[in-house]
C-alpha cells in the first residue's frame, strides 16, 4: 500500500513537469504580449500611451530575455513558492489570488452542497420508480440545469432580482461592502448574492450527479444481494440504503479528484457575467490580456491541485474497494 | 388416488401412448412469437426495448426531423438569414390572427405603424388593425442560393407583398430572428457531430490500447489523461483558440472549432472503455481469440468493443448535448463562430446584454431550440443506453 | 501631514504677498472661509491647519456665477463604477489638475501654475502658487521640479530613453534654472510649441514629483541600507522598481504619495472598490469661500464592464459615462426615475465614430499602388450613404462628415466637414472607371489592373457591433459601384500588429483622436508620425522610430504634411501655427486619406439627480480636457448634502 501511494508520488513529479511545460507554452505561444495588448487597450480607448514606462516595465519583467530562459526562471520561483508578479494588479500573484479565496471557497462549497442536496433524493427515487411521470418529470428538472446556457440564465435571474427584489446587480454584496472588514450586515448582503451563482452552477452539476447516482444504483439494484436482502424482508429502506447505495458511492469517491481544483477555480464563465468576487475572472481576464505569471502561476496551482486530488480519491478508492488494489496489473 | 393401485407382479404395466408421429426435434421447434424473440438479432433486441421508453422515442422523432429540416433551412425561413429591415429595427414578434372582424381570413398578420420616441430614442411599434398582411404559402420571396447549387427564391412560407413576417421579432438590424434561429440550426446541430466523432475516435483508440495492453502503455495514457483533465477548460479553448491564423475563412475556423472541442472531450470516453476493457479482457473469449491467433486490433475491433457498444452510443449521444453547449460557451466568450456565420450560440452572444433582456426579451428566443435540442439528446441517450443495457 | 507651517521658507511670498493678507484676493461677496464639514476633525485636533494657511497666497478662483453655475456646498460621495482595476487613472483624469489645462472654451488656462511665459516660442517660465502644499502638507516649491529634471528624467536608471519626447527640440534637452522657490525656467535653443499642450495634456507631462517623500526611495539620497531594506521587503528588483512604483501619479497605487489632485487616493490595492478623499491643500477655491472640492470622496467601483450599463440602472452610480454605449440610451433613459438619475446626451470628440483607413503601405501592390491614386479613395468615399448610416445606427443623431474638425473647434470648416461626403453613386463610378478599373465581371464586380477582382478584406478590431453594422451598410453601397468588402473582426493587438505588416489592406478604427483642436494643439494625427496611425504605419513608423525602421512617405502630398508636422514644432506664434493647421486639413479634405462617416454621435451620460454643475451638453473626450475635466468636475456638488 505503501509503496502504491509513493509510487504514484514519484510519477506526479514528471506529470507536474509536463505540465508546466505546456503551461508555458500555451501563454507564449499568442502573438504578442501583455504590453502590447495594453498599449492596443489604450489606443482603442484614444487615451495616449507612456511608452517610456513600457520600456521601462518591460525590461523589468525580463521580456528582453529569451522564452526558454524566462520559463526557466518562472519555474525556479514556482519551486521556490513564488507565484510572480501580476502586470495588470501590479502586484505579487500570491496576495491577488490569497484575497479572492475565501469567497470562492465559500460559493463553491455552497454549490456543491446544493447540488449533493438535490441530486441524492431525485436520483435515488428515480432509481427505484423507473419510468413513472415522478422519474420523467425530476430528470427532466435535473436536465434543464445543463440545458439553459448557463451565462444567460445568471444574466436574467439577475436583472429579475433586482426586479422583484430590489438585490443590487453583480458582485457577491452589497457596493458599501466591498473591502470592508467582515460584518453581519455585509454577510447578510452575501448571502442575498450568493443564491444566483449558486443556483445556476449547481444546476449544472445536479443533472450529472442525478444520471450518476441512478445508473450505479440501478446496476447495484440489479444484484444478486438487493433481491436475496430483498426476498429475505429486509425493510425496505435499509435494503436500499445500507447496501447497494454505499457500494454505488464508488464513483464518489473517484470524482473527488476533479472537485478539488473546481472549488478554487469555480465556474469562470458565471463568475464573469455576475461579476464575482472569485477567482474564475481573474484567470479569464488574465489569459485573455496574457498577464503571464497571473495566468500561468494558478494555472499550474490548478494543476497540482488536480494531480493532488486524484491521488487522494485513487487512495481512498484503493482502500474502500479491495477489488480495485488487487487489479489493474498489466496482463501476460 | 384408488386407480394408482400398483398392478399384480408379473402383469403389463398400464401407460398411455400417442397416437402422434415421432419427431425427434420438437423441443427444439418454436413458436412464432418464441422464434422472434429468441433469434432476434442484438440490435433488434435494443430497438424493442427501446420502444418502450417513450419519451426517447419523442426525442429521436424530434431530432430527426430537425436534422432533415437542416436540408431545407432555406425554404422553411421566410426571410434570408441576413437580410435587413431598416424600417423595422426591434420590432417586436407580431401575432398570427385568423379572423379579422369577425371573418375567417386565412392566417395573417397586421401592419405595424412605427414611431420614434425622440426623448427615449425609443422605436415604438403598434399593430396598425386597418392594414392585413395574409401569409403567403409556397411564395417568392428573399432569394437564396441551395446549398450553392443553384439560385432560387422559393419559401414554405413568406409575408404578403410589401408586407412583414416577424413571428419571433427583429433584432438590432431588422433581421428576422425566426429565420436566422432556423439558418442556426444548420451550424449548431453540425458541430457537435463532427466533434464527437473526433472524440469518439480519440477516446476509442486510447482507452482501447490503455485498456487492452496495459503497463507502460497504460501508465503513460492515464499520466496524458490528467495532465489534459487537470487544466481546465476554459483556459484551454482560450489558449488554443488565440493561436488560429486569422487569415483563415470562417468555415475553417468552424471546424477548427470543433477539432478543439473534440480533442478536449475525449478523455472521459477513454476512460470509461480503459475501465470496461480491464475487466473484459479477462472473459474466456478474448484468451480464445488470442490461442486462435487473431490480432489484437481484431480482438478490440471484433470481440471485446461490440460487448460494450451500447455504453459507446449512449455515451455519443450524451456528448453531443454538451458539444453544443460548449459552442454556445465560446461564442460567449469570443473565440467561437462570430458573424456572418450564424448559429444559436451567436445569437445568443450577442443577446447577452441588459438592454436585451429589459427591453427586447424577443432576441432570447434563440436559447429554446438550444434547451430543447439538449434535453432531446439527453432522454434518447438515457433510452439507448438503457435499450443496450445487457442486463436487464 | 505636518503641523509646522514654515512661512519662512518662502520668500517669494514676503516679496509679492500685500499687506492684506489671503483675504484680500477674495471677491468682496466672501467675507470669510468655511471649513469643509469632513475636515472638521483633524482641524479640531489641530492636524490640520485652518483653510487660510493650507491654500496658496493665491489660490484659484472658479467664478461659477460667471460661467453660468451655482456655487455650491460641501458634502458627499461621487459614486463611478469602472471595469478595470487599471482605471483609478481616471480620477486624475477627470480631476483634472494639470500645470496647465484647457477650459470650456477651449483655452490655455493656468491651473497649479500661478501665471506662465513663452518668450519667442522657446523660453518658458513657470511660476508656481506661493504657499501651495502637497496633500500631506509639505510645501510645493521649485525642489519638486528640480528633482524630476535632475535625478528622474536625467538619471539613466530610472528613464531608460531619456528625457520625454516632449522635453526635447531635435533630440536636445533643455537648460533649466531654478529662479527662485516659486519660478522655474526651461530654456530650448528653438521652439517647443509642443510643451504647453503636453502639460495640459489628460495623460500629462509631470515634470515635477513629490521629492520630499520620493528621496527616500533614491539611491542618491537615501541611507542605502533602509534603501535596500525597503527593496526587498517590496519584493522589487531593485530600487528604481521601487521608485517607480511608489511614485506614479498618473495611475496612482500608493495611498502615501502625496498629490496635488482635488481628491487622493486613500485605498491600497488590491481593491475592488478605491475611495479618494478630498485634498485639503487643493489650490481652488469658489467666490463665497469654500475651498474645491466640494465633493468629500471620490468611489470607484471596479467590477465587470459589461455590468455597468445594468448597474448604472440600479442607480449604483452618480456620475457614469464610461463603459455606457449609445444602444445603452434607451434602457437607461427607461430606468431614470427608478434609478433617480437623468440621462444626457453629450457629443463624441472623435474626428469620426468610424473611418475606414485604406492602407497605404499594404504589402499586395496591386492595392497599394490603386490607394495612391486618389480618385479612388474620393470614389469610395461618394460611394458612402452617410444619412443612412446617421439614421439607421444613430438615429439622425449624429453629423455627416469626413474625418475631420468638429464645428466646436476653431479649426473647423465647412467645406473640410463636407469635402467629398455627399451620396454621389454616378460619379464614384465615373471616378473608378478613370482610374483604370472600368472593366467589370458577369456580376458588376470590376477587375483589378491584375485580373483579380475588386474584393478586398476590411478588418476590423472585432469589438464593436456599431462598426460591423456600419459595414453592412456600406457594403451594401460598395457593391453599387463594382467594389466587394468582406469584413473580417479580428482581436485588437492581433489587429495592429496585421495592419502594421502590411497585411491587411484596408482597417477601420475610430477618426482623429482630437478633433476639437485648436492651433496651438500639436497636428501629429494628420501627419505620419507613429506606427498607430493605421493608413500609413510603415511612413509613421519611420518618423518614430527617427529613420531606423519603416519607410518614408513617397506620395508628395504626404511628405507635405511632414513637413508642415515639423514646421508646427518650429513654429513661434498662433498665426503661424493656424495657417500650418489649416493647410494640414485642407490636404486631408482633398486628398481623403482616410474615409470618414459620421462624428459628433451621441455619448450618455448619467447624472444622479442630486448633482448639480454638471452640463448638460458637453463633449466627451479624452484628450484635450480629460472627459469630464474640462467642465471641472471638483465644482459638482450634491443638493441634498448636511450642510
Amino acid at each position: 500500500m505503501l509503496l502504491y501511494i509513493f509510487r504514484r508520488i514519484l510519477i506526479m513529479i514528471p506529470t507536474l513537469l509536463l505540465t508546466s511545460a505546456l503551461v508555458f507554452t500555451i501563454m507564449e505561444l499568442p502573438p504578442g504580449d501583455y504590453f502590447e495588448s495594453y498599449m492596443a487597450e489604450l489606443q482603442a480607448q484614444g487615451e495616449g500611451v507612456d511608452k517610456a514606462r513600457i520600456e521601462f516595465l518591460k525590461k523589468e519583467y525580463g521580456f528582453d530575455k529569451s522564452p526558454v530562459e524566462r520559463y526557466f526562471i518562472w519555474l525556479g520561483g514556482l519551486l521556490q513558492g513564488d507565484l510572480g508578479y501580476s502586470f495588470e494588479y501590479q502586484m505579487p500573484v500570491s496576495e491577488l489570488v490569497g484575497s479572492r479565496i475565501f469567497l470562492t471557497v465559500l460559493v463553491s462549497f455552497a454549490t456543491i452542497l446544493l447540488t449533493w442536496l438535490i441530486a441524492f433524493p431525485i436520483g435515488i427515487y428515480s432509481a427505484t420508480h423507473q419510468y413513472s411521470w415522478g422519474d420523467y418529470g425530476l430528470t427532466f428538472l435535473g436536465l434543464m440545469g445543463i440545458a439553459v446556457p448557463n451565462f444567460l440564465l445568471a444574466l436574467i435571474l439577475m436583472y429579475f432580482a433586482n426586479v422583484w427584489f430590489g438585490t443590487s446587480i453583480g458582485h457577491l454584496m452589497a457596493p458599501e461592502y466591498l473591502g470592508q472588514p467582515m460584518s453581519w450586515a455585509k454577510f447578510k448582503s452575501i448571502l442575498e448574492h450568493m443564491w444566483i451563482p449558486v443556483i445556476v452552477i449547481g444546476l449544472a452539476g445536479t443533472a450529472s450527479m442525478i444520471r450518476k447516482i441512478r445508473a450505479n444504483l440501478l446496476d447495484e439494484l440489479q444484484k444478486q444481494y438487493t433481491i436475496t436482502a430483498k426476498a429475505k424482508g429486509l425493510h425496505p429502506f435499509k435494503a436500499l440504503v445500507k447496501y447497494p447505495l454505499r457500494s454505488s458511492l464508488n464513483f464518489f469517491v473517484g470524482g473527488i479528484g476533479g472537485i478539488l481544483p473546481e472549488i478554487v477555480s469555480g465556474a469562470e464563465i458565471v463568475a464573469i457575467v455576475l461579476s464575482l468576487e472569485t477567482t474564475g475572472p481573474l484567470l479569464i481576464k488574465a489569459l485573455q490580456s496574457q498577464d503571464m505569471y497571473l495566468a500561468g502561476s494558478f494555472l499550474m496551482f490548478l494543476a497540482l491541485l488536480t494531480v493532488i486530488g486524484v491521488l487522494i480519491s485513487d487512495i481512498a478508492l484503493a482502500f474502500l474497494d479491495p477489488r480495485i488494489r488487487l487489479q489493474g496489473r498489466s496482463t501476460r | 388416488m384408488t386407480s394408482m393401485l400398483l398392478p399384480p407382479p408379473g402383469s403389463p404395466l398400464e401407460h398411455y401412448v400417442s397416437e402422434k408421429p415421432f419427431d425427434p426435434k420438437s423441443i427444439d421447434r418454436l413458436s412464432a412469437a418464441q422464434e422472434r424473440i429468441y433469434l432476434a438479432s442484438q440490435w433488434r433486441l435494443m430497438w424493442w426495448k427501446f420502444k418502450r421508453h417513450r419519451v426517447a422515442v419523442v426525442s429521436g422523432i424530434f431530432l430527426g426531423i430537425l436534422y432533415i429540416s437542416i436540408l431545407f433551412c432555406e425554404l422553411l425561413a421566410p426571410y434570408h438569414y441576413q437580410s435587413r429591415h431598416i424600417d423595422h429595427i426591434y420590432s417586436p414578434p407580431q401575432r398570427v390572427h385568423l379572423f379579422h372582424e369577425g371573418q375567417l381570413i386565412g392566417p395573417f398578420v397586421y401592419g405595424q405603424k412605427y414611431s420614434l420616441n425622440m426623448e427615449t430614442l425609443k422605436r415604438q411599434y403598434e399593430p396598425d388593425r386597418s392594414v392585413v398582411h395574409p401569409i403567403r404559402f409556397f411564395c417568392r420571396g428573399d432569394p437564396y442560393n441551395f446549398w450553392g447549387i443553384f439560385e432560387s427564391d422559393v419559401h414554405l412560407f413568406c409575408p404578403a407583398e410589401n408586407g412583414t413576417l416577424f413571428l419571433l421579432g427583429t433584432d438590432r438590424l431588422g433581421r428576422d430572428v425566426l429565420s436566422r434561429i432556423i439558418y442556426g440550426a444548420r451550424v449548431s446541430l453540425t458541430i457537435g457531430l463532427i466533434g464527437v466523432a473526433i472524440s469518439f475516435m480519440l477516446g476509442l483508440i486510447f482507452g482501447g490500447l490503455a485498456g487492452y495492453y496495459g503497463g507502460i502503455i497504460d501508465l503513460v495514457i492515464q499520466r496524458i489523461i490528467e495532465v489534459l483533465q487537470s487544466l481546465p477548460t476554459i483556459p484551454l479553448w482560450l489558449a488554443l483558440a488565440a493561436i488560429m491564423p486569422v487569415t483563415w475563412s470562417p468555415m475553417v475556423v468552424y471546424f477548427a472549432i470543433t477539432v478543439i472541442l473534440g480533442l478536449i472531450d475525449w478523455t472521459g470516453l477513454a476512460r470509461a472503455v480503459r475501465s470496461k476493457l480491464l475487466s473484459l479482457r479477462e472473459e474466456d473469449y478474448v484468451l480464445a481469440a488470442q490461442l486462435m491467433g487473431a490480432s489484437p486490433v481484431r480482438i478490440i475491433g471484433r470481440h471485446l468493443v461490440p460487448g460494450f457498444m451500447s455504453h459507446l452510443i449512449a455515451s455519443a449521444t450524451l456528448a453531443i448535448p454538451s458539444m453544443i453547449l460548449g459552442e454556445t460557451a465560446l461564442s460567449f466568450l469570443g473565440l467561437g463562430l462570430r458573424p456572418p456565420i450564424t448559429s444559436w450560440g451567436v445569437l445568443l452572444t450577442e443577446a447577452q446584454n441588459i438592454n436585451i433582456v429589459a427591453l427586447y426579451p424577443w432576441l432570447l428566443t434563440p436559447a429554446i431550440p438550444v434547451i430543447l435540442v439538449v434535453l432531446a439528446f439527453n432522454f434518447l441517450g438515457d433510452g439507448l443506453r438503457d435499450a443496450a443495457d445487457p442486463y436487464k | 501631514m505636518t503641523n509646522a507651517i514654515d512661512r519662512r521658507r518662502f520668500n517669494c511670498i514676503l516679496l509679492s504677498a500685500p499687506a492684506l493678507g489671503v483675504a484680500g484676493y477674495l471677491p468682496a461677496s466672501a467675507r470669510d472661509f468655511i471649513e469643509p464639514p469632513y475636515l472638521k476633525d483633524q482641524i479640531e485636533a489641530k492636524r490640520l491647519p485652518p483653510l487660510q494657511e493650507r491654500i496658496p497666497v493665491k489660490p484659484r478662483v472658479i467664478d461659477l456665477e460667471r460661467m453660468g453655475r451655482k456655487p455650491g456646498r460641501y458634502g458627499g460621495q461621487i459614486r463611478m463604477l469602472m471595469g478595470d482595476p487599471k482605471d483609478v487613472r481616471m480620477v486624475v483624469v477627470y480631476g483634472y489638475a494639470r500645470l496647465v489645462g484647457y477650459d470650456e472654451n477651449l483655452n490655455l488656462v493656468p491651473d497649479i501654475l500661478e501665471n506662465f511665459e513663452v518668450e519667442d516660442g522657446r523660453i518658458f517660465t513657470l511660476r508656481i502658487r506661493p504657499g501651495h502644499r502637497w496633500s500631506d502638507g509639505h510645501p510645493f516649491t521649485a525642489e519638486d521640479f528640480r528633482y524630476f529634471w535632475e535625478d528622474i528624467a536625467n538619471n539613466e536608471k530610472l528613464s531608460l530613453t531619456g528625457p520625454p519626447a516632449e522635453m526635447l527640440v531635435d533630440g536636445k534637452p533643455p537648460v533649466f534654472e531654478v529662479l527662485d522657490e516659486c519660478t522655474v525656467r526651461y530654456t530650448w535653443p528653438a521652439p517647443n510649441p509642443a510643451f504647453i499642450p503636453a502639460l495640459a495634456g489628460a495623460l500629462p507631462l509631470y515634470i515635477y514629483a513629490p521629492s520630499h517623500y520620493l528621496k527616500q526611495f533614491h539611491v542618491k539620497y537615501a541611507h542605502p541600507a533602509e534603501l535596500e531594506l525597503k527593496v526587498t521587503s517590496a519584493r522589487v528588483r531593485d530600487w528604481t522598481s521601487l521608485h517607480e512604483r511608489m511614485g506614479r501619479m498618473y495611475r496612482p497605487q500608493n495611498p502615501d504619495l502625496p498629490c496635488l489632485d482635488a481628491w487622493c487616493l486613500s485605498t491600497a490595492p488590491p481593491s475592488t472598490r478605491f475611495v479618494f478623499k478630498r485634498n485639503p491643500y487643493f489650490h481652488r477655491i469658489d467666490t463665497e469661500g469654500r475651498q474645491l472640492p466640494y465633493a468629500d470622496e471620490i468611489i470607484l467601483n471596479i467590477g465587470s464592464s459589461a455590468l455597468v450599463a445594468a448597474q448604472t440602472a440600479t442607480g449604483e452610480a452618480d456620475l457614469q459615462a464610461r463603459y455606457i454605449r449609445f444602444d445603452d440610451y434607451t434602457f437607461l433613459k427607461s430606468a431614470e426615475k427608478r434609478g433617480g438619475f437623468n440621462v444626457e446626451l453629450w457629443g463624441r470628440g472623435e474626428g469620426s465614430r468610424m473611418a475606414l483607413l485604406p492602407n497605404l503601405n499594404a504589402e499586395d501592390p496591386v492595392w497599394r499602388k490603386l490607394w495612391r491614386d486618389v480618385r479612388v479613395r474620393r470614389a469610395l468615399s461618394l460611394a458612402i450613404d452617410r444619412r443612412e448610416i446617421n439614421q439607421a445606427i444613430f438615429y439622425g443623431l449624429g453629423r455627416e462628415s469626413a474625418n475631420t474638425m468638429l464645428p466646436q473647434s476653431p479649426l473647423h470648416r465647412l467645406e473640410y466637414q463636407t469635402a467629398w461626403t455627399r451620396f454621389d453613386l454616378d460619379q464614384a463610378n465615373k471616378l473608378l472607371d478613370e482610374a483604370g478599373l472600368a472593366k467589370r465581371d458577369w456580376d458588376g464586380i470590376r477587375y483589378l489592373p491584375d485580373g483579380r477582382r475588386a474584393e478586398l478584406v476590411v478588418e476590423t478590431a472585432g469589438e464593436s457591433t456599431e462598426q460591423a453594422d456600419v459595414l453592412a451598410l456600406i457594403r451594401d453601397n460598395w457593391l453599387k459601384i463594382g467594389i466587394k468588402i468582406y469584413t473580417r473582426p479580428t482581436q485588437r493587438d492581433l489587429f495592429r500588429k496585421r495592419v502594421y505588416a502590411g497585411s491587411v489592406v484596408m482597417s477601420v478604427w475610430s477618426g482623429l483622436d482630437n478633433a476639437l483642436a485648436t492651433p496651438d494643439m500639436s497636428p501629429h494625427e494628420l501627419a505620419p508620425t507613429g506606427q498607430a496611425q493605421l493608413q500609413w504605419p510603415k511612413w509613421g513608423q519611420h518618423y518614430e522610430e527617427k529613420g531606423a525602421v519603416g519607410e518614408p512617405p513617397d506620395l508628395p502630398e504626404v511628405r507635405r504634411l511632414l513637413e508642415l508636422y515639423l514646421a508646427w514644432r518650429q513654429s513661434r506664434s498662433t498665426a503661424e501655427r493656424a495657417v500650418i493647421w489649416h493647410e494640414m486639413l485642407k490636404i486631408h479634405a482633398d486628398q481623403v486619406f482616410t474615409i470618414g462617416t459620421v462624428n459628433g454621435t451621441r455619448q450618455p451620460v448619467v447624472v444622479s439627480k442630486r448633482l448639480v454643475n454638471v452640463p448638460e451638453e458637453g463633449i466627451w473626450a479624452f484628450d484635450p480636457g480629460g472627459y469630464f475635466g474640462r467642465y471641472l468636475p471638483d465644482t459638482f456638488w450634491f443638493r441634498d448634502t448636511a450642510e
